[in-house]
């Protein structure tokens, strides 16, 4: 009883006014944007980093001051690819908000189907990811990807970016079951000339829109292409092989669009387009099998090391609910199979911000950005590390889930 | 045209038929391939009645012998596909263990849509009692093409469901279905093919292999029962007439698919597990397991049809390397069967055209199988391991009177089959077309 | 007489392969404590290990330049190397067994052993509540069917409650065109209780059947035999303790009717398999003596799983049930070092106990403690050579020995590479080259 009591106690000055102004000291800070301080004072006022500096660091009179002694600064982790809000129990369609019907709907937009309830969302967090893409699925041009704050009482508190991303999923010619080859080639050439006819329609639609005929109408898919003909939105293309990364590239530069590409896995001799292009990537989980049975064991732990290599610029995205708080492990398998730290630890932070236009307000530790941050007892990317605090702009966020809650009550149980 | 080709087959359909045969037949001056013995040079073969009356070099040429000059020709045993469909009434003709990614087991019929099967005690997929020897129909075309390419016999089997039936040693040709029977026990034919989707037990590979235990361990008790019963008869319950174990009771020999060195030793030791003498087919990369094969005693069948890379797949699908090799070196099963001692003979597995089966075995003995291994897995041992070698396979006074009469050797595609022989009756081919009928006729 | 046999044994010893020390360790015994120093191996088993050994002549000398060795893990709960897994047409399937299609092909095996793992627990699928045989295999890739099978291991087979084995007795929410609907029963966890009941209540009459005809018999009665029946006699074996119960379940509830359904017939649950809720039954699965092999942070995928928390297995742990962490999954399988971390993070275990979650408590689970699970003098040489601390996310395996012989090298899988490349870049050339030429390529039509 006592307990709780304190518990209660300890959490109200975080529902109080102003909690976004605060200081932490004697932390090691990890800006992700350049060398670690050890030492150092973090100052954040109104939720935005003010200043970050050394233990002489002065803060304002009264600034709340947290003692980060032993503990670490890490900028808010990105999950690059996730339904978070969008499914809440996998196997069950009624929880599900990922895939809507069609082939085009680029007006659909994931943001406002993100329930701030999901009892993912706690879970997620617990482990350091402040920020995470939601991505619709389904079709061809599936909607918008919106990157979410991973707290807030409604989905707008939450929204960082609404159209960070227009998902497509390029289509896939692949031969199976009972289908001939030529079959399918001839079911993916339909179905890249329906694309295509897509985006040209998307343009017509502009010009129109631009100088209105008289029977001008509002269509509201075509219009949602627009930021994605102006080159303000990416297109987020999910390509995981060598031919549908060349196909997806080759069809890129046809229609002058600027691409992400999307749960690449084998680029093959692709790369090259991809690096000639600067082309982000957004890889698919690190953790997985091996594509072919005769490739090495360890073949998917490496795949980020070759995009390393190859000096492409990408982001990590767990693709799912349930395993989307291991974010930081996945980095670390490809760290232990060759990636450099450093490169691990960019493709859940700075990267993702600057892949999905964010990084002028968030994924480092840096002055002028939000403070969107994480307190931990060690390296984030080992398993046994502890998240202790979390802050989202600035606001301190609860670390309690269904998880702890039902772990606390069960130790309890007599 | 086509109704021209209609007439041609039909009329040499007809032939033997409109004239009785003569009772005695002599080939002289021939090549004679005898396979159980010598070759010879140039020897004569004498038949009558059906049956081989004498073969030799200077055998005498009865008077009445209707003869056959055979200068430049040369003689073999008729041919015998040792695991086939051909002559029954089934709607697709199969057996086919084509090249499957990793050795996949051998395919065919679909097994037939029934009651859903809530367990063994159901016999689901269980035609054991189905006799080969009572579904002969004369309506199979392929009696005829089979014959036209030097085949005088073939082991065919019901090959439906789990346990699928029970084969029969036929001859190609004959005026009705009964006189084409030699052997109406040649075996009971079991798959591993479980019941599709919601078709109920099994449906599952481990699945079947316990159903078929199963079955055994029933059989078993049935006949100790019967036994029993029949000696007791008083204070006992009567067992319950089971027409599955019957079947199975009944079987001389069963034959089990086995592709690679998996399913091969599984398959030798599930065979001494059920007790049962057993004929392994498929086979294909059993060039990785001639070791276990001669260790346990094994006789197998050994598909012809080799695989091959699908004609119209994805240039750029990455094929594993157990797939390559598969390809590469499944034709060398033969030889290393050979020259292990492992009895095996050849079977058509599909294969229905003789530019088909001759590349086939060519390519077997490219990887080293000897032209009489090749002969003889397509003749004497093919009767020996279904127990008709007293009857079949080689060229021997007194069995039946099946003959190939060739111009040139056999295997070769511009080799003329001149004439066939069956139970002493002559057949003369048609040439084979020089191109498939669908593009001749474009 | 005496002598001679022991020359006997000397040339033996001679004739066999040398033994192995691998020094420089820093050595997780998990039940001994961890230390830097060394592994003795003589034939398969280990004869020393500790800060110093005694090297016996002709060793063959491992540096392990100062890398953590560890034993083989033990995965409790895993699908692979198996042609067939589930037979789902039937609630009870107990007449099916893995071992009859045990694949020791299946490139999982090799997967597996580069990421640690020694001894499998292959089990049945989930869709029976009375599922098929399972059977306890070690990696030894290259190996036979029979030669992967854990010798001697104790048989085991597959329970399932819950969602999985009553699926079929409801409509599916998807049809399959032209496939017929036929629900099974059962459609409810009453229902599942129901099926496990009737089955032991078959199993103790078929069981009197026999022993009724064993008698008759005996008297010298002219008396038919009974029908075996491959379904009921592995109840009977786990009603005489001779089979091993993995059970798959999620729901407390369901975990404790099975447990109750046990107690009445007389047997004991040896492991309850995911028991995702068993956190909350914590106590009376301890009480029964049932293990738990659990999955480290499994949640959300379905409803019974809604209530999965990462901190299971801690929680089971403190109160006192044996508990293991498995993969059900061939991938998982990889990396369970890893796993066993999360338990560290999520309700610390101390690293002892967490590396026991996937050695000895697995050991104990399957029966096979006195053979594998931890380094002790006499246990199988099975051992797992890491680059670092195990339950470091930045670990990786460096060498696997299964009885003593060296089953992964890292660095001979690297080498290797270039060659098999090669090797099969040669086979695709030949297929080419040996492909006949088409006559008239696809542009040539006529015109």
């Amino acid at each position: 009883m006592r307990r709780i009591l304190l518990a209660v106690l300890a959490a109200l000055p975080l529902m109080g006014a102003a909690d976004d102004t605060f200081a932490i000291r004697a932390a090691t800070v990890h800006p992700v944007s350049g060398p670690k301080l050890e030492n150092a004072t973090l100052l954040v006022v109104n939720g935005t980093i003010a200043e970050i500096g050394n233990a002489k660091l002065a803060v304002p009179k009264g600034t709340r001051v947290i003692d980060g002694k032993g503990l670490h600064v890490y900028p808010g982790i990105i999950d690059s690819s996730t339904q978070v809000g969008l499914s809440e129990i996998s196997s069950v369609r009624e929880t599900s908000d990922v895939s809507e019907l069609g082939d085009f709907k680029p007006q659909l937009r994931a943001a406002v189907a993100i329930n701030p309830s999901s009892e993912h969302i706690p879970v997620i967090r617990a482990n350091g990811t402040t920020t995470a893409l939601a991505v619709p699925g389904g079709g061809l041009i599936a909607g918008q990807a919106s990157m979410m704050h991973l707290d807030g009482w409604t989905w707008e508190d939450m929204t960082v970016r609404r159209d960070a991303a227009m998902v497509l999923n390029f289509p896939t010619l692949s031969a199976s079951g009972d289908r001939s080859f030529a079959d399918a080639r001839r079911n993916y050439d339909q179905q890249i000339r329906n694309l295509s006819a897509y985006l040209e329609s998307a343009r017509r639609y502009q010009k129109a829109k631009a100088a209105p005929v008289p029977d001008f109408r509002i269509d509201l898919a075509l219009d949602a292409m627009l930021p994605v003909l102006e080159g303000k939105v990416p297109l987020l293309v999910g390509a995981e092989r060598e031919r549908a990364v060349r196909d997806a590239i080759a069809w890129a530069d046809r229609e002058k669009l600027k691409i992400v590409l999307f749960n690449v896995r084998r680029p093959g001799k692709a790369m090259t387009e991809i690096k000639s292009r600067n082309i982000p990537v957004i890889l698919g989980p690190t953790q997985e099998l091996p594509l072919e049975e005769d490739d090495p064991y360890d073949e998917a732990f490496t795949v980020p090391l070759e995009f390393h290599k190859a000096g492409v610029k990408f982001a990590f995205g767990t693709f799912g609910n349930q395993f989307a708080r291991n974010l930081p492990y996945q980095a670390a398998t490809a760290v232990a199979f060759g990636l450099p730290y450093e490169e691990a630890l960019k493709a859940i932070t700075i990267n993702p911000a600057e892949i999905f236009g964010i990084s002028a307000i968030t994924g480092s530790v840096e002055k002028g950005k939000w403070a969107d941050l994480i307190l931990t007892d060690g390296d984030p990317l080992e398993v046994k590390t502890q998240v202790k605090r979390m802050f989202i702009k600035g606001k301190e966020v609860d670390l309690d889930s269904r998880h702890t809650r039902l772990y606390k009550k069960y130790m309890a149980r007599p | 045209m086509k109704t021209r080709r209609l007439l041609v087959a039909l009329a040499l359909l007809a032939a033997p038929l409109a004239a009785e045969p003569p009772s005695a037949v002599a080939i002289r001056n021939a090549r004679i391939i005898t396979v159980s013995g010598a070759t010879l040079d140039r020897g004569s073969v004498v038949l009558r009645n059906g049956l081989i009356e004498s073969v030799g070099a200077s055998t005498s040429i009865p008077a009445d012998a209707w003869v056959v000059e055979g200068e430049g020709l040369t003689v073999y045993p008729g041919l015998i596909d040792a695991l086939s469909t051909v002559g029954l009434n089934t709607p697709t003709p199969t057996i086919q263990t084509t090249g499957r990614r990793g050795g996949g087991p051998p395919t065919g019929d679909p097994a037939p849509a029934g009651p859903v099967s809530r367990g063994p005690e159901d016999r689901p997929l269980n035609t054991s009692y189905l006799l080969a020897a009572d579904q002969i129909t004369l309506a199979d075309r392929r009696i005829e093409s089979y014959r036209n390419m030097g085949f005088t016999s073939a082991v065919s089997f019901p090959t439906r469901g789990i346990f699928a039936g029970q084969g029969a040693v036929i001859n190609l040709s004959g005026q009705r279905p009964s006189a084409m029977v030699i052997d109406p026990s040649a075996g009971l034919y079991l798959t591993m093919r479980p019941n599709g989707f919601g078709g109920g037990f099994p449906n599952s590979l481990m699945g079947v292999i316990a159903y078929i235990r199963q079955i055994y361990l029933d059989a078993g008790q049935y006949k100790e029962a019967k036994a029993i019963y029949a000696a007791h008869p008083a204070g006992n319950k009567r067992p319950e007439y089971d027409k599955t174990l019957e079947g199975v009771l009944a079987a001389t020999r069963i034959l089990l698919p086995a592709q690679n060195p998996k399913e091969i030793h599984r398959m030798l030791r599930f065979a001494t597990e059920l007790k049962q003498k057993a004929l392994l087919y498929g086979l294909q990369e059993g060039f990785l397991a001639t070791d276990v094969l001669k260790a346990r005693n094994a006789a197998v069948l050994l598909n012809l049809r080799w695989p091959e890379r699908a004609r119209d797949g994805d240039p750029e699908a990455v094929e594993s390397m157990r797939a390559l090799e598969f390809r590469d070196k499944a034709p060398t099963t033969a030889a290393a069967l050979a020259k292990a001692g492992v009895p095996f003979a050849f079977y058509l597995g599909g294969l229905e055209r003789a530019s088909e089966i001759n590349a086939a075995i060519r390519k077997a003995m490219a990887a080293g199988l000897t032209e009489a291994d090749a002969i003889k897995a397509l003749t004497l041992s093919a009767a020996r391991l279904f127990g008709v070698d007293d009857r079949l396979g080689s060229i021997e006074p007194g069995k039946i009177a099946n003959l190939v009469v060739t111009k040139g050797p056999l295997f070769e595609d511009r080799t003329e089959m001149k004439y066939v022989f069956v139970d002493g009756v002559k057949y003369e081919p048609a040439p084979a077309p020089a191109a498939p009928a669908s593009e001749a006729t474009r | 007489m005496k002598l001679a046999s022991l020359l006997l044994l000397g040339c033996g010893a001679l004739l066999a392969a040398p033994p192995i020390v691998i020094q420089n360790a820093n050595v997780l015994t998990i039940t001994k404590g961890s230390f830097k120093g060394a592994v003795v191996i003589k034939d398969g088993k280990i004869v020393e290990a500790g800060e110093k050994v005694i090297i016996p002549p002709g060793a063959q000398v491992i540096d392990a330049g100062g890398q953590y060795l560890m034993p083989g893990i033990i995965d409790c709960h895993s699908h692979i190397a198996a042609d067939s897994i589930n037979e789902g047409s039937v609630s009870v399937s107990s007449m099916v067994g893995i071992e009859d299609v045990l694949d020791p092909t299946a490139i999982s095996i090799y997967r597996a052993l580069a990421g640690g793992v020694t001894t499998a627990n292959i089990l049945h699928g989930s869709a029976n509540s009375i599922g098929g045989k399972c059977s306890v295999i070690k990696t030894r890739w290259g190996k036979g069917a029979q030669g992967i099978l854990f010798e001697g291991a104790k048989p085991g087979i597959k329970f399932a409650l819950g969602e999985n084995p009553k699926r079929q007795g409801n409509t599916p929410n998807v049809r399959i065109p032209g496939a017929p609907i036929s629900l099974r029963y059962p459609a409810t966890r009453m229902g599942v209780e129901d099926v496990i009941r009737q089955a032991f209540t078959e199993a103790k009459q078929y069981q009197k059947q026999w022993k009724d005809y064993e008698a008759r018999k005996a008297s010298g009665a002219a008396v038919i035999p009974p029908r075996r029946d491959l379904k009921l006699e592995p109840l009977v074996e786990i009603l005489d303790g001779k089979r091993l119960v993995h059970a798959h379940s999620y729901r407390a509830d369901e975990i404790l009717m099975l447990l109750r359904v046990a107690d009445d017939f007389g047997f004991k649950i040896k492991t309850l398999q995911h028991v995702l809720e068993g956190y909350k039954v914590a106590k009376e699965i301890a009480a029964h003596g049932a293990g738990a092999s659990t999955f480290s942070d499994w949640w959300a995928y379905k409803v019974e799983a809604y209530d999965a928390i990462p901190y299971n297995a801690a929680i089971m742990v403190r109160k006192g049930v044996l508990v293991s962490l498995n993969s059900d999954d061939a991938e998982l399988m990889r990396r369970l070092n890893t796993e066993a971390a999360k338990t560290m993070k999520y309700g610390g275990l101390t690293e002892e106990e967490a590396l026991s979650l996937i050695t000895i408590n697995p050991a104990k689970q399957l029966d096979l403690d006195n053979r594998i699970g931890s380094i002790e003098a006499g246990k199988d040489a099975d051992l797992v050579l890491f680059d670092k601390h195990p339950l470091s996310s930045f670990a990786k395996v460096q060498k696997v020995l299964i009885d003593g012989t060296v089953y992964f090298d890292r660095d001979t899988d690297l080498s290797d590479r270039n060659r098999r490349q090669l090797e099969k870049q040669k086979l695709l050339d030949k297929e080419k080259q040996n492909q006949p030429k088409k006559q008239g390529g696809p542009g040539r039509r006529p015109a």
